[in-house]
C-alpha cells in the first residue's frame, strides 16, 4: 500500500499531490512537467519534499511534521531511471547485482542469475551496457532494480526511449514481469495507451497537481473532467447545452440535434436546461451505417446523423476520418464536426474511398459526458 | 655525481603527490557536488598558491611554520622540526600543485551523471560506497591527469622550497635547487646531468602512465 | 589487478625511503653564505674541514633570504652576510652573537662589459651611449651589490638616463649570467665574481658608494658556537686571507 502526500515549492512551481493505491501497479499519467517524475524522486528518498507523507506497506518514509526522513539506502526502493542509469563500467551482471552487495556470495550470485534468467538476458552476462540493444538496457535496468526485492518498484517513462514497434512487445513484457515479480509498482509515463496497459489504477496528474485518481477502467470511460480528457488525448471532446437531465440520461442540444448520451454512473450529475456541457465520443464508437441493409431503425441506431467526409487518414491497421454534418452552422472542431475510426477491413468493404457520405449513430452509452 | 637530490626529489614529489590526492580529492568532490556558503571562498583559496610568487608563498609559509610561527612553535614544543627539513619542501611541493589535483578530479566528478550515483544510493550503497563504486571509476582519468601534473609540478618545485625549507645540500636541496645550485657556481656539466634526469623522469613516468591510461574501465 | 599504478606506487616510495633521504648526520657546522663568497668558500671550506677535521654544509644564497631564514629557525651556525646591515639587524635582535661580529671583507663594484660585444666600457657615462641596450645590476631593492650599483650610477649623474635601459638580477650570480650569456652588453657585478672569461672589467671608485662591508657573526642558536667562530677566525686568517684576496675581496686592516 502506497500512500503519498507531498508538497514541494520550487520558483514557478508547486507540487501539490495527494493520492493512495493498493499492493498493485498505480500509473502516474500526464503531461510532461507536471511534477510525476518529481513525486517519483521524493518516493525514493533522492529528493526532499517541503512537507507531506510518505507511507510504503506501513513504512514511514517521510513525514514532515514528525521530522522523518529515510535516507534512500534504507527505503528499498528499486528504481527505474528514464535513460535506465546503468553503469557503463559495470557488465551486465555486475549491474543487476550491485544493489546485493551486503548479501552473502552464494545468495548474491543465484539471485542475480536467476533474475537475468527470468529476464531474457542470459548469454549477456559479461557485455558492458554500451553493447547492448535498448531493450536489453531495459531489462537489465528493471533487473537490477528487481534484484533486491524491493518492496516498491519505481519506473519513470520505462518505454519513451525505446522504437516504437519494441514499445509494444516490451509493455507487454514489462506488465508480465510486473506481474510475475509481485512488486507493487509506481509507473510513469505521458501515454495512455502505455498506463492502460501496465497500471491497474492511474493518477493523472496537470500542473503539480492531481486531476483524477482511479482505476484504469473508470478513468478510460469516465475521465473527470474535460482537462482530464485533454491529457488523455480524446478526440471528439465536444460542447453542447443541456436540454434535460434525469439521473438516467442526459438530453444534449449539440450542433441542430439533440443527442441522448447516459449519465455519469458514479456520481449523481444533474445539470439544468440549458446549461452547459462537456463530453466526449469515442472515434471508435461512431458506426457508420451500411447501405445495403435498407433504412436505419431509429430504435436499434441511436443518435441517428448524417454527413459528409472531409478528410481522411490512413493509420495502416484503421482510417480516421473526418466528417461533417450535414446540419447547418460552423462545424464544431474546425472544419469537421466528428473523428471517426475505422479499421481497414470496413473501410474497404464500405468502399468509403468513393462513397464520401454517410449516415451514422451513435449508442447512447458511447456518448461520455464530462462533468463540469 | 651527487645523486642525494635525485633521490630527495622523487621522494618529495611522490610524497607530496599522495598527500595533494589525500586532501584534493574530498576537496574536488565537495566542489563538484555541493553548493553552500563560502564557495566561493575555497575555490579561490585553492587557486590563490597558483597565483602567488612563490617566494612570497614562501615567506607566508615561513612565517607560520619557522621557529617563530605558532606552527613552528607547537612543534618545537614537542621537540619537532618541520622547517628546513625534507617535510618542509613536502609542505612546498603540495602547496605549489595542490590546486592542479583539485581542478583536475573537479572536472572529472562533474562529468559523472549524478543519475548514476542516484541509481547506487537507492541500490543501497553508502555515501563512501557511491563514491568508491561509482563516482571514482567513471572519473578516474582526471584524478590521474591531476596526479600527473602534480606530481611534475612537486618535482620541479623551487621558489617556496627555497625559502621554507632552504638550500642546504645533503638534507633539503631537491634536483631543481640543486640544478639552480650547479649553475651559480658555474658547474654546467653537472647542472645539465641532473637537469636531464629529471627530464627523464618525467618521459618515463608519462610513458608508463599513457600505457595504463589505455586500459578500458 | 584492477589498478597496478598503486602498488607500483608504493613500492617505489618504499624504495626511496631506504635511500640517502637523510644524510647521514647532521655534518657540525653549517655556514650560510651570501653567493658572492661562491668561488672564494668552495676553496676555504675544504682547507677548513681538512684542518680541523669536520665537515661543513655550504648554504649559498641571496643575504636578505638567508637572513629571513635564520630567524625563522634556518639551521645555520654561522651567517657571512654581503652587507653588514642585515647582520647588525640580527645582532640587535638577539638572532646572532653580537661578540662575535666581525668585517670578513669589503665588496667592490666593477663595471662590466660583455667581450662578446667587441669594444670595452671604461667609465659609467659609457652606459648611456645608443649601442649599450641593455644594463645588469642586481636587484637594489634587496642585493647590497645592486644597492652600491644605483649609488654609484646616481652618483655619477647618470641614473636617469641608464634607468630605463636596466635589467635586474635577483643576486651577483644571476647578473653575471646576463653579462656572461651577452643578454646585457654591460653591467655592474662584484669583483669577486668577475673573472670570468666572458667579461672585461673596469673598477669602479669605491667613493661612488656606501661601502659594502660585508659582516659575519655566529647565530645563538647554534649547538656549537665556538665551531662558528673557529670558521670566522679562519677565514679571517693567514689561511682564508689570501684566497679571498684572490678573488677579489678587500680584507679587514686594508680598509
Amino acid at each position: 500500500m502506497v500512500s503519498v502526500e507531498i508538497v514541494k515549492r520550487y520558483p514557478g512551481f508547486t507540487l501539490d499531490v495527494s493520492w493512495r493505491a493498493e499492493k498493485s501497479v498505480v500509473g502516474l499519467f500526464g503531461p510532461s512537467g507536471a511534477g510525476k517524475t518529481l513525486t517519483l524522486q521524493c518516493l525514493a528518498g533522492l529528493i526532499r519534499p517541503d512537507a507531506g507523507r510518505i507511507v510504503v506497506d506501513d513504512r514511514v518514509f517521510f513525514d514532515a511534521a514528525a521530522s522523518i526522513d529515510l535516507p534512500p539506502q534504507q527505503r528499498r526502493i528499486g528504481y527505474v531511471f528514464q535513460g535506465y542509469a546503468l553503469f557503463p563500467h559495470l557488465t551486465v551482471e555486475e549491474n543487476v547485482a550491485f544493489g546485493l552487495r551486503d548479501r552473502p556470495r552464494a545468495e548474491r550470485l543465484r539471485r542475480s542469475a536467476e533474475v537475468i534468467e527470468r529476464l531474457g538476458l542470459g548469454g549477456l552476462e559479461l557485455r558492458y551496457p554500451r553493447e547492448l540493444s535498448g531493450g536489453q538496457r531495459q531489462r537489465v535496468a528493471l533487473g537490477r532494480a528487481l534484484a533486491i526485492d524491493p518492496a516498491l518498484l519505481l519506473l519513470d517513462e520505462p518505454l519513451s526511449a525505446l522504437d516504437v514497434p519494441l514499445r509494444r512487445t516490451l509493455r507487454d513484457e514489462l506488465r508480465e514481469t510486473l506481474r510475475g515479480f509481485e512488486t507493487a509498482a509506481v509507473v510513469v509515463t505521458h501515454d495512455f495507451t502505455e498506463a492502460y496497459r501496465l497500471a491497474d489504477r492511474i493518477v493523472v496528474y496537470e500542473s503539480g497537481r492531481v486531476i483524477q485518481s482511479a482505476p484504469r477502467a473508470e478513468l478510460l470511460w469516465q475521465p473527470a473532467s474535460e482537462a482530464v480528457a485533454r491529457i488523455m488525448g480524446l478526440a471528439n471532446v465536444l460542447r453542447g447545452t443541456v436540454v434535460k437531465a434525469t439521473p438516467e440520461r442526459i438530453q444534449i442540444g449539440w450542433r441542430g440535434q439533440t443527442l441522448e448520451a447516459v449519465n455519469s454512473p458514479t456520481r449523481s450529475y444533474l445539470p439544468p436546461p440549458d446549461s452547459p456541457i462537456a463530453f466526449f465520443i469515442r472515434p471508435e464508437y461512431v458506426r457508420l451505417i451500411r447501405k445495403d441493409r435498407g433504412a436505419p431503425d431509429p430504435q436499434h441506431h441511436m443518435n441517428l446523423m448524417s454527413g459528409r467526409l472531409v478528410g481522411e487518414a490512413d493509420f495502416g491497421t484503421v482510417w480516421t476520418l473526418r466528417l461533417r454534418l450535414d446540419a447547418p452552422g460552423a462545424p464544431a472542431q474546425g472544419d469537421f464536426d466528428l473523428e471517426v475510426e475505422v479499421p481497414h477491413l470496413v473501410y474497404e468493404i464500405l468502399e468509403i474511398d468513393r462513397d464520401r457520405h454517410w449516415q451514422l449513430s451513435i449508442h447512447r452509452g458511447s456518448i461520455h459526458v464530462l462533468p463540469a | 655525481m651527487d645523486w642525494f637530490p635525485v633521490w630527495l626529489s622523487l621522494r618529495v614529489a611522490l610524497t607530496a603527490t599522495a598527500l595533494t590526492l589525500l586532501a584534493g580529492v574530498p576537496t574536488a568532490l565537495l566542489l563538484a557536488r555541493k553548493r553552500f556558503p563560502g564557495r566561493n571562498v575555497l575555490e579561490a583559496m585553492v587557486v590563490l598558491p597558483l597565483v602567488l610568487p612563490p617566494t612570497v608563498l614562501g615567506y607566508y609559509l615561513l612565517v607560520v611554520i619557522g621557529s617563530r610561527g605558532p606552527v613552528g612553535r607547537a612543534l618545537a614544543a614537542v621537540g619537532v622540526e618541520f622547517a628546513f627539513t625534507w617535510g618542509a619542501a613536502v609542505l612546498a611541493a603540495c602547496v605549489g600543485s595542490i590546486a592542479l589535483v583539485i581542478k583536475s578530479a573537479q572536472a572529472g566528478f562533474e562529468t559523472v551523471d549524478r543519475q548514476l550515483e542516484q541509481a547506487a544510493r537507492t541500490l543501497g550503497r553508502s555515501e563512501w560506497s557511491v563514491f568508491w563504486s561509482v563516482t571514482l571509476p567513471l572519473a578516474w582519468r582526471s584524478v590521474l591527469a591531476g596526479a600527473v601534473l602534480a606530481f611534475c609540478r612537486a618535482l620541479g618545485e623551487f621558489g617556496i622550497t627555497l625559502m621554507v625549507a632552504g638550500n642546504i645540500p645533503g638534507r633539503t636541496q631537491t634536483l631543481p635547487l640543486a640544478i639552480y645550485d650547479r649553475v651559480q657556481a658555474a658547474q654546467m656539466g653537472e647542472a645539465n646531468a641532473l637537469a636531464l634526469i629529471a627530464v627523464a623522469v618525467v618521459v618515463v613516468l608519462l610513458f608508463g602512465l599513457s600505457r595504463l591510461a589505455r586500459l578500458r574501465y | 589487478m584492477r589498478c597496478p599504478l598503486l602498488p607500483a606506487v608504493a613500492l617505489a616510495w618504499l624504495a626511496l625511503g631506504s635511500g640517502p633521504a637523510r644524510a647521514a648526520e647532521p655534518p657540525p657546522l653549517t655556514v650560510f653564505a651570501a653567493a658572492d663568497l661562491v668561488f672564494a668558500f668552495k676553496e676555504i671550506v675544504p682547507r677548513f674541514e681538512k684542518a680541523l677535521g669536520v665537515r661543513v654544509t655550504l648554504v649559498l644564497g641571496s643575504t636578505g633570504q638567508l637572513a629571513q631564514q635564520i630567524e625563522h629557525g634556518g639551521p645555520a651556525d654561522v651567517f657571512f652576510a654581503a652587507d653588514q646591515a642585515f647582520v647588525d639587524r640580527l645582532v640587535a635582535e638577539r638572532v646572532l652573537l653580537g661578540e662575535t661580529r666581525a668585517l670578513y671583507a669589503q665588496g667592490r663594484i666593477v663595471l662590466a662589459t660583455a667581450r662578446a660585444i667587441g669594444w670595452k666600457l671604461t667609465e659609467l657615462r659609457d652606459l648611456t651611449g645608443p649601442n649599450v641596450r641593455h644594463v645588469a645590476i642586481a636587484n637594489p631593492a634587496h642585493a647590497p651589490y645592486g644597492k652600491a650599483a644605483e649609488e654609484a650610477l646616481r652618483k655619477a649623474g647618470v641614473w636617469d638616463a641608464v634607468r630605463p635601459k636596466l635589467v635586474y638580477g635577483e643576486n651577483i650570480r644571476h647578473t653575471l649570467q646576463f653579462l656572461q650569456t651577452g643578454a646585457a652588453e654591460a653591467g655592474i657585478v662584484a669583483l669577486s665574481v668577475a673573472t670570468v672569461p666572458e667579461i672585461d672589467w673596469v673598477p669602479i671608485d669605491p667613493r661612488l658608494h656606501a661601502p659594502l662591508n660585508q659582516a659575519t657573526a655566529v647565530v645563538r642558536r647554534s649547538p656549537r658556537p665556538e665551531l662558528g667562530l673557529a670558521f670566522i677566525q679562519f677565514v679571517n686568517g693567514p689561511d682564508g686571507r689570501p684566497i679571498m684576496k684572490r678573488y677579489g675581496f678587500l680584507l679587514p686592516g686594508e680598509f
